[in-house]
């Protein structure tokens, strides 16, 4: 399965590179929107309320108050908050960039993971509140440590394209920080239900993990050994500008956890939910 | 001159006549009317995405109007007056491309008169943004 997906990931790749290669992006008239200033950092900041849901055994759902977004764009290479990249090909419709972003689901059980305070997607980005995680079976007698992850780095692929207001995104990334080697490929598309000034836009994706991937975070030794997920979701997102700077944002977010995670002795609810709405400064 | 002055006079007599034109405006070409802005440009820095200005807009014409005043692609601006021959509107507009700013029929159907108020940036490089629908704050 997993030599299946890599396979194909590298032709549709290469078959894309070709296609975007001749044309490079030329219709950013303005820094607004889709388009950004070359060489410059650009920073929010977004304030307000809202809750991420624990689908870990006796850990408490997560505030979500504060949340910094940041990004700066070279020439080729950018830094998208806690994502690396660089842009091999573009045009108009199509970027293929190759990226280096970090493991999620570490997030689950190290509460001071960068990830806990820069919200990106994905199984895993739950704030985890340290608790005291462990499951005594109804056998009796074993109680489970859950693992200290360290923080891992996955690098590969990553196709973007825009068609008829519909953007997608299709990353095909491998662990290369040594830790346990798994693959992981995240794919959505999004869906503009209104366009400028007001925004209101549905998103709906997957994120597949290797079994490598889920059986080193969600895995118990001989107790559980998982094999891959499939973890699907549906976002649906809302920005209204306001004076200046600022505008109204808010989101939810509902992710189901793939049968061999859910199934872990560490998870005791098979979905992630959250929510905020709130004020976003943009600098 | 003058022989082609009575065939002119003629041919919008005639205009008059069969409907096709105002006949107390029949001399008068519709270009005649005049739109201006203040101010008609917006300078921006590198580090300054877009434009918010007190943009007053003056029109004129030889004749009483009915006409209104509207930016393209902003629906939400619209002023009209019924029988006058100048007219003034003031407005504060955050933008960062060209406005353009026109004076049509109450129809909103000819535009009689069209003015720009330009956008003009420092030199700066510009790239698309990473699209990325699959983080959640997307």
């Amino acid at each position: 399965m997993r030599a299946i997906f890599m396979k194909c990931g590298v032709a549709i790749f290469a078959v894309l590179a070709q296609v975007a290669m001749p044309c490079m992006a030329e219709d950013c008239k303005s820094p607004t929107g889709d388009c950004v200033a070359v060489g410059k950092w650009n920073f929010s900041l977004a304030l307000g309320a809202g809750l991420r849901t624990n689908p870990l055994d006796d850990a408490k759902n997560i505030p979500l108050v504060v949340i910094p977004q940041f990004n700066y764009y070279g020439k080729r290479f950018f830094i998208d908050n806690l994502d690396l990249g660089v842009t091999l090909a573009e045009n108009n419709a199509n970027t293929l960039n190759l990226i280096a972003s970090p493991s999620y689901d570490r997030v689950y059980f190290v509460r001071g993971d960068l990830q806990n305070f820069i919200v990106p997607g994905g199984v895993g980005t739950n704030s985890a509140a340290t608790p005291a995680l462990a499951r005594v079976f109804s056998s009796g007698a074993v109680q489970l440590r859950p693992p200290h992850p360290h923080i891992s780095y996955l690098v590969g692929p990553e196709w973007t394209f825009t068609a008829h207001s519909v953007s997608g995104q299709l990353d095909l990334l491998r662990e290369v920080t040594g830790q346990y080697g798994g693959d992981e490929i995240r794919a959505a598309v999004q869906f503009p239900f209104s366009g400028s000034p007001n925004s209101l836009n549905a998103s709906i994706g997957v994120t597949w993990k290797s079994a490598a991937l889920v059986n080193y975070y969600y895995g118990a030794g001989s107790f559980y050994s998982p094999g891959s997920a499939l973890n699907p979701f549906v976002k649906l997102g809302y920005t209204r500008p306001l004076a200046g700077k600022w505008s109204f944002t808010a989101f939810a977010h509902y992710e189901h956890l793939g049968s061999a995670i859910a199934r872990s002795p560490y998870i005791v609810r098979p979905q992630v939910v959250t929510f905020f709405a709130g004020f976003l400064y943009t600098h | 001159m003058l022989y082609r002055n009575l065939i002119m006079a003629g041919y919008f007599g005639l205009l008059c006549a069969l409907g096709q034109r105002p006949c107390t405006a029949a001399a008068e070409p519709i270009e005649d009317i005049q739109l201006e802005l203040s101010p008609h440009v917006c300078t921006l820095a590198s580090n300054e995405k877009q434009c918010e200005a007190l943009v007053h807009a003056q029109w004129r014409s030889p004749r009483s109007e009915s006409l209104c005043l509207i930016i393209v692609d902003r629906p939400d601006v619209k002023h009209c007056w019924e029988h006058y021959a100048q007219g003034t509107y003031s407005l504060e507009v955050t933008f960062n491309d060209d406005l353009i700013f026109q004076l049509r029929d109450p129809q909103l159907q000819h535009v009689l008169a069209t003015a720009a108020l330009r956008v003009i940036r420092e030199a700066i490089r510009l790239r698309h943004r990473r699209k990325d629908p699959w983080n959640v704050f997307n």
